[in-house]
């Protein structure tokens, strides 16, 4: 395209103020604009002729919320509170007091079967396998992806501390659901950094008191 | 089925001769005070966000205005708005004051914005973007000698242009359709609407001009 003559730098410009070009031309007029300022200076006399156009319209009030949105742009790391709408508000403060009374009646009647702590195991590909769940005097075991177990052999839990030898918290339950009651020795320990493991032990569990099987799965057990 | 919706929009939209008559004597949107909104701007280039929000409040209504006329749905125009001063904001210094007027230019950042969206939303008929078109012929709060002067002046301006020429332009600057989608739409060739838009173009600037 040529852009020398005067006549076609303002026929151009105007083509491209009004959105007669199509998109690769105008992509290419917009390269030129950058370095060439009587291009612009051209294109800004056509912008203002054609924008007298919007000469008849009657200015139109805006709502408060474009106003807050244009500040939460600009400003992304300020926390803007949107408005406040009276009915909502009055309903969500509702819903979290009811919420709470709920929750402190459940929490007083169930105050002895609070989780305390929790554990995710992993299988060896990082594959989560088993969630447990530490109450007071109990574990909840709760199977993800747990390996069949042939007939032969027994799952057994082991609270393994930083220092010191593993303690077996018993077996895994058939199927991997259930529960394993603790003692107060256990109970205890779980109160200390474990990471808890499971390994494959012959039916009924390890004869020795220490893992003698792989370990399949594993995991540290975090305090909620 | 998209066109026959489309074509009766065009013919209702754009009856200029009647809007504008009616419209002489009102606070047009172009009345705004020039000097003191290239103070602002010069001010948000420098970071100066309290000069922004009075910038806003000053400028805000008129923009609303035309992205209202460009997309015809509150919702719709309410987000070319907002997007338009995000805009404003960070391009305040790329405002060359020697060029144009600062509502020049802030106006044409919201009517692109707006052609920007339309021309996303193309695939929908014209019809579904605009069932809930709100007139924007609400009166003004006040009357201005200034703006009445200067609607004349476009008043005659525009009568210089014929019906076809002042209905391209009309929606090309509005609604961004593009040449093609005129002459499809007005089922006329596409050189025609062509020529036609460039003619009226240039009378429309010498008659502003003279």
């Amino acid at each position: 395209m040529n852009y020398k003559t005067a006549d076609l730098r303002r026929a151009l410009a105007g083509d491209y103020a009004i959105g007669l070009m199509p998109p690769t031309a105008r992509k290419r007029f917009e390269q030129l604009l950058l370095d060439d300022a009587h291009l612009r200076a051209e294109l800004a006399q056509w912008n203002t002729h054609l924008a007298s156009l919007a000469e008849p319209l009657t200015a139109q009030p805006v709502p408060e919320h474009v106003w807050q949105a244009v500040v939460s742009r600009i400003e992304p790391q300020k926390l803007h509170v949107p408005a406040k709408r009276p009915f909502w508000t009055w309903l969500r403060t509702g819903a979290v007091v009811c919420s709470l009374l709920i929750a402190v009646t459940v929490g007083l009647l169930y105050t002895r079967d609070n989780a305390q702590y929790k554990a995710t195991l992993l299988s060896g590909t990082e594959q989560p396998a088993l969630r447990i769940e530490a109450h007071a005097d109990y574990l909840k075991v709760q199977p993800l992806e747990l390996a069949a177990v042939d007939a032969g052999r027994s799952l057994e839990l082991w609270a393994i501390p930083v220092e010191g030898k593993p303690v077996s918290l018993g077996l895994i339950p058939t199927g991997g659901d259930g529960m394993i009651g603790l003692s107060e020795s256990q109970q205890q320990m779980l109160g200390t950094r474990v990471v808890l493991a499971v390994s494959l032990e012959p039916r009924g569990g390890s004869p020795t008191g220490q893992p003698t099987g792989p370990v399949l799965y594993q995991g540290p057990l975090a305090a909620l | 089925m998209n066109g026959i919706t489309l074509y009766a929009q065009l013919i209702s939209t754009d009856n200029w001769h009647g809007a504008i008559t009616s419209d002489v004597g009102r606070t047009g949107i172009l009345t705004a005070n020039t000097e003191y909104l290239k103070q602002l701007l010069a001010q948000c280039s420098l970071g100066n966000r309290r000069a922004f929000e009075t910038l806003y409040r000053s400028v805000a209504p008129s923009l609303h205005s035309v992205a209202l006329r460009c997309m015809g749905r509150r919702d719709l125009a309410e987000e070319v708005v907002q997007e338009s001063f995000v805009r404003i904001w960070h391009n305040a210094s790329r405002y060359e004051a020697h060029l144009s007027a600062p509502l020049t230019w802030m106006i044409n950042i919201t009517r692109n914005l707006a052609i920007d969206q339309l021309r996303k939303h193309r695939e929908l008929p014209l019809s579904d973007l605009q069932q809930d078109a709100v007139a924007d012929d609400t009166p003004g709060a006040d009357e201005q000698l200034d703006s009445a002067r200067s609607s004349r002046a476009l008043n005659h301006c525009l009568e210089q242009l014929d019906g076809m020429q002042r209905q391209t332009i009309t929606i090309a600057y509005f609604h961004g359709f593009s040449a093609s989608e005129l002459a499809t739409q007005l089922a006329a060739p596409l050189g025609t609407v062509k020529s036609s838009i460039r003619r009226g173009m240039e009378r429309l600037r010498r008659c502003l001009e003279s």
